[in-house]
């Protein structure tokens, strides 16, 4: 059937309530942190306490005599195995060998009995360093004099997932760049009514995970089976296929309900230092991070962006030219991807002749860099949204007219080569402008502004899956999305109810299991409506097909004779459901029919992005001008999300993804002092509490079914975060007429702000 | 050490070590998986359980503390016949969960909050909520939850 | 999830024994209240102890009374019993309000208002509250009891006056005369306070007789200024005119150095807003 002619949804479009909500609020739910395998033993780390050093040696023969410990692996001991893992770049071993390049990097792991035994024996091994000169922003990466992070050339990663050459280990500390280049930047700047320029600086954050990082893994002769908090236990199988140098098929991941990821548990984390343990300890094994050691696992990207934006004397934007300069950290994970992202996502969403935009990123002695919800986008739209008020200020345009006169036109290739813009920019404005009532009177101290973003989203489209139809008219989907907290086990099974015309009590789901799920390649990118929820369609719509021809066999008629209906087929006027299909096709009332799908960049996923994510925020808030403290009086959210699957579902991801947004803008923020994480603890990481609710928050769609996926579907979930700083920053400039150009706002950084105005 | 408790309505005896946090005792030896721990610094409030009606920290708080008291995990609020508990139910009704890590505690908390308040106003639970953190929803549902189930319980009583 | 190492506890019946097991212990031993502060540190290794010795065996420990004019507040009365005390309320609500704003709900319900004062971290907003109003903490140990005024308890950092055998068996707090004025207000970004400030005020009439400003969070512990009491006396409008230099002279005192919570010249500037603020509520 035509998604795009539907409109009297049964199933989707509706707000069913969620899934997995009985076993959630009843503590079943059950998370790799709850599971125990017979015969586990426990790992604990020990982390290096230098930024970078060599390791001259190791003496673990004191810990390896503790009562109670199997064994303690150090880079020493990986003999056998490939040690090294990235999907992007083979950069990071599993762990430190030879040197350590941060504070906090694995060097050994011990196994022992219990925890409480593992973590007692990390006090007896002894490690000799010698310390090397350390380096921490990546203008320090690019001096002359600077020591070299990685000395030997890496392997580009098998599924590094875009075009553009390893620079890592290639005699400089530059682990990626890239560039996007359309008009002419100088002549245009020349020829500018307005130009705007300045220095940005979006921080490193951490995104706080409650459940961190957690694998168990089991190393035997028939393979290696690792269940994990992994987003993308796909990509995993990878890494840890090259390291154990084993075939796909001897290697599985499992993944249960995860505990949030917002990007920070993309591509491999803990899973092969887990492995290397069960390996070395020959019995399964398991490593639960503690939360200060998942804040020395992963953060986002921190960015220094110089930007220029220029328009012409009819308020038009011409030109956009930017260098950004991304930190990240000791090894590349994914901030190869991260580079490519946020270099694109300088121009969106607006329609811009003439742009370039230099990226760069750099490896320091600091926490690796890798995914973070909004994937590059909201260390550029800090830069980017602030540069629209900034202009819009400058010639004495209304931010919001200004936005609107500028926004990329649904269908507009505001991006060559890239698929048209498939929004509704305006519209997306316009609601987020009424909700916070602009244009109505506004206190003194209060400032209110809107704020956009577009990002090339969806990754990339490889997705199979399937989805089973039993003799009893249930159906089972088998997919290899994991569930987050996103919804993919309720949105899924309402699409697969939607298109079976079953009810949805009938669908199941089995997800991220790599040995029973097929192959999906990542649970990111606000992907999974999109590309699973139309593999999850296709695979429906695939089986029905074949039941069709499975009917016209029982009713001995031809395949043309059989009408499709809603939860069966009709010939004449005999009607069958898919139970009586099925159990008429096997003479018993068992058996089943298996429908997939293959989704591959094609047909319609043929153009990239799969789509394109687009969000407006809308805030009203005040300065405290006496302290500095910023108060959220009001946020406005609106996805433009296609279709809502399930609305409720989709609104929850952006409040939640403003929510995280806002904390980058007022107070979340990674400090380095020299080598070393001063606020590794969420007692100094400043989170968003109940407290900073803000006062009148109001939640949106945009439903204009312009997508590719299921219905006219697109994804959310990512872009509401991406405009909060920014839109705070402009809110503030608003409100006390101070422009900051750094997240975090905090008060300190208004206060300092405000007295330099006050001059 | 031995030590005997009341857990959700049932007397208990473990052995136990002194330094193992009530935490421990629950997830490693009662099979009570529902309390989950994250931040372990008695900042976010996953762990909560309730001692003597009490909201505590499970991940810092020494099994031992528990002797002789009454304690409530998660585990404890649905009825033998399958019936929620108002908050639980209201928790799915407003979709005030998404991953679901923080989500036992976060319940525990706001038990703890309604059986002493049960008719909080939105400072209120906002106050008393505010140790307890969630990355996923924005508290937003959250807060609608509490008064939702403030309602169904108010109903309850009446009948 | 991260391990306590092991250790024993002991369950003191007396005040006189747990002094006696802390003498015994030394080194290796430790008071144990409410544990929200000693077992984090000590999960995360900061601090190692093979002997805890917990003071909420010891009978009536906790009791909360009002006394001669004073609050009495047991070693281990938890922030959470002071917060709901009728008689605290009643009788002193700038400490009950005080006390529903200390960390978060779970810390309240066990962290003790003893434990606070002795594990002396440097932003315990009760040390500050309570160096304003001129309490005393009634220590005992093999010496025999006595009181010492809240600003010569905490000595530093994670430091107190307290001999090796000695514990908080209470603390007393004069409650507030009909001319008696307190507010505490704090400032705070994160888990704990950026700046606390408590201000204590005896009025003659329209006169400002006395007065006790502290600042706590922005130094190692609760920091006052003869010269800053001083200038915060006189005739309202006097004190008002004064009060920037009494910030200046409090600041000076506190001397707040730059660190991960703020520079120091914030910290200084909060001080004076914080002190503005504390007046106008103390007088309101």
């Amino acid at each position: 059937m035509s998604g795009e002619t539907k409109t009297d949804f049964q199933i989707v479009n509706h707000s069913i309530p969620r899934r997995d909500g009985r076993v959630k609020v009843t503590g079943k739910a059950q998370y790799v942190a709850d599971l125990r395998l017979i015969g586990m033993a426990y790992a604990k780390v020990l982390r290096s306490p230098l930024a970078h050093a060599k390791i001259i040696s190791i003496d673990k023969s004191k810990a390896e005599a503790h009562p109670g410990v199997y064994c303690v692996v150090t880079g020493f001991d990986l003999d056998g195995l490939n040690p090294y893992f990235g999907h992007a770049v083979k950069d990071h071993p599993l762990l430190a060998i030879d040197k350590v390049r941060y504070a906090g990097e694995p060097v050994a792991a011990v196994v022992a009995i219990d925890e409480r035994t593992a973590f007692e024996a990390l006090e007896f091994i002894d490690v000799k360093y010698e310390e090397l000169k350390g380096i921490f922003t990546p203008q320090e990466a690019l001096a002359k004099d600077a020591p070299l992070l990685h000395e030997k050339k890496f392997e580009a990663g098998a599924l590094r997932g875009f075009e553009g050459d390893v620079t890592a280990g290639q005699g400089t500390n530059i682990c990626q760049t890239h560039k996007i280049q359309w008009g002419d930047v100088d002549k245009a700047f020349k020829e500018a009514a307005a130009v705007i320029e300045g220095d940005y600086y979006f921080p490193m954050t951490y995104a706080y995970a409650m459940e961190p990082y957690v694998a168990i893994a089991d190393v035997t002769d028939q393979g290696v089976n690792v269940y994990s908090s992994a987003q993308h236990p796909f990509m995993v199988r990878h890494d840890l296929k090259n390291i154990f140098n084993l075939p796909v098929s001897k290697v599985r991941l499992i993944v249960p309900f995860v505990g949030g990821g917002y990007g920070s548990k993309s591509y491999t984390k803990v899973e092969p230092l887990v492995a290397a343990c069960s390996w070395k300890a020959k019995r399964p094994v398991k490593l639960q991070l503690t939360v200060e050691e998942a804040m020395l696992t992963t953060r986002s990207d921190d960015a220094y962006t110089w930007m220029k934006t220029a328009v012409d004397k009819n308020g038009k934007i011409i030109a956009r030219q930017a260098k950004i300069m991304m930190n990240t950290g000791a090894y590349a994970e994914n901030s190869p991807l991260v580079v490519e992202k946020s270099t694109n996502r300088c121009v969106g969403p607006y329609a811009i002749a003439n742009v370039l935009i230099e990226n760069m990123s750099l490896y320091t002695n600091t926490v690796p860099a890798s995914s973070y919800r909004g994937f590059g986008c909201a260390q550029v739209t800090l830069p980017g949204e602030s540069q629209i008020d900034e202009l819009a200020t400058k010639i004495g345009r209304d931010p919001y007219e200004f936005r609107l006169q500028n926004a990329a036109k649904p269908g507009e290739e505001f991006f060559p080569g890239m698929r048209p813009f498939d929004g509704t920019l305006k519209q997306d404005l316009d609601t987020a402008a009424k909700a916070i009532g602009w244009g109505t009177p506004l206190a003194k101290g209060h400032g209110r502004t809107v704020a956009v973003s577009g990002s090339d989203a969806g990754a990339y489209p490889l997705t199979s899956t399937a989805v089973r139809v039993h003799a009893d008219g249930s159906a089972t989907i088998m997919t290899g999305s994991t569930e987050l907290g996103q919804g993919s086990h309720t949105v899924l099974p309402q699409i697969a109810a939607e298109e079976l015309g079953i009810t949805y009590d009938k669908v199941n789901v089995i997800s991220s299991d790599t040995a029973i799920t097929p192959y999906d390649r990542s649970t990111g990118a606000s992907r999974t409506t999109t590309l699973m929820g139309s593999a999850v369609q296709e695979a429906c719509q695939e089986a029905i097909a074949q039941m069709v021809v499975m009917a016209a066999d029982v009713l001995k008629v031809k395949k043309e004779e059989i009408q499709s209906v809603r939860g069966g087929v009709r010939c004449g006027e005999v009607e069958l459901n898919w139970s009586q299909v099925i159990s008429k096709f096997y003479a018993l009332p068992d058996g089943e029919v298996i429908g997939r799908s293959y989704i591959r960049k094609s047909g319609k996923f043929a153009a990239l992005p799969v789509f394109w994510e687009a969000a407006a925020t809308g805030v009203e808030l005040s300065v405290d001008e006496d302290t500095g403290k910023i108060t959220m009086e009001k946020l406005a959210t609106v996805g433009d999300v296609g279709l809502a699957i399930n609305p409720a579902l989709a609104e929850g991801q952006d409040i939640g993804a403003a929510t995280m947004g806002m904390g980058i803008g007022l107070f979340e923020e990674l400090v380095y002092e020299g080598s070393q994480l001063m606020n590794g603890s969420i007692l100094d990481y400043r989170l968003p509490r109940f407290s900073d609710l803000p006062k009148q928050v109001e939640l949106h769609l945009v439903q204009n079914r312009d997508g590719v996926g299921p219905y006219g579907a697109k994804g959310g979930g990512e872009a509401s975060l991406n405009s909060m700083a920014a839109n705070i920053a402009n809110a503030v400039d608003k409100a006390v007429g101070v422009r900051i150009r750094q997240a975090p706002l905090t008060p300190e950084r208004v206060w300092r702000a405000l007295k330099e105005k006050n001059k | 050490m031995n030590l005997q408790f009341t857990l959700n309505g049932k007397p208990w005896s473990v052995d136990c070590e002194p330094a193992d946090t009530l935490a421990e005792v629950l997830r490693n030896q009662l099979n009570l998986n529902g309390t989950k721990v994250s931040c372990e610094v008695q900042v976010c409030g996953a762990c909560t359980v309730l001692v003597d009606n009490l909201p505590v920290s499970a991940c810092t708080y020494l099994a031992y503390e528990a002797r002789g008291k009454n304690l409530l995990t998660v585990e404890g609020l649905e009825k033998a016949d399958g019936t929620l508990h108002p908050i639980q139910q209201a928790f799915i009704d407003d979709f005030a969960f998404q991953c679901g890590y923080c989500t036992p505690g976060m319940i525990m908390a706001a038990k703890s909050l309604l059986d002493e308040n049960p008719n909080p106003s939105r400072e209120e639970i906002i106050h008393h909520m505010d140790g307890n953190i969630c990355r996923c929803t924005g508290y937003v549902p959250i807060v609608a939850a509490i008064q939702r189930a403030a309602g169904m319980i108010a109903k309850e009583k009446k009948q | 999830m991260m391990p306590l190492r092991k250790f024993s506890i002991h369950q003191p019946s007396t005040v006189a024994e747990a002094s006696q097991m802390l003498a015994q212990y030394g080194e290796k031993g430790r008071l144990y209240a409410g544990g929200t502060e000693l077992l984090l540190a000590m999960k995360h290794d900061l601090l190692r102890y093979e002997h805890l010795v917990d003071v909420k065996t010891i009978p009536d420990l906790n009791r909360i009374e009002l006394k001669n004019g004073a609050l009495m507040i047991g070693g281990s009365a938890t922030h959470r019993a002071i917060e709901r005390s009728a008689i605290v309320k009643q009788s002193l609500p700038v400490l009950a309000e005080m006390e529903t704003k200390v960390a978060n709900i779970r810390v309240r319900a066990c962290g003790t208002l003893g434990g606070n004062l002795c594990f002396a971290e440097p932003h315990s907003d009760p040390a500050t509250l309570l160096t304003a109003l001129g309490a005393k903490a009634h220590v005992q140990g093999k010496a025999g009891v006595r009181a010492i005024a809240m600003d010569k308890l905490i000595t530093g950092a994670y430091e107190t006056s307290l001999a090796g055998d000695e514990l908080l068996v209470g603390v007393e707090i004069p409650v507030l005369a009909k001319n008696q004025r307190a507010a505490y207000l704090k400032f705070q970004l994160k888990e704990r306070p950026t700046l606390g400030l408590a201000l204590f005020l005896e009025l003659d009439g329209d006169n400002i007789k006395k007065a006790s400003a502290v600042v706590g969070s922005v130094s190692v512990s609760p920091t006052q200024s003869e010269q800053a009491n001083r200038l915060l006396t006189g005739t309202r409008a006097q004190v008002e005119k004064q009060i920037g230099d009494a910030a200046e002279a409090l600041a000076n005192a506190a001397d707040p150095v730059d660190d991960t919570e703020g520079g120091a010249d914030y910290k200084r500037h909060l001080i004076g807003v914080f002190l503005r603020r504390a007046f106008v509520k103390a007088l309101a």
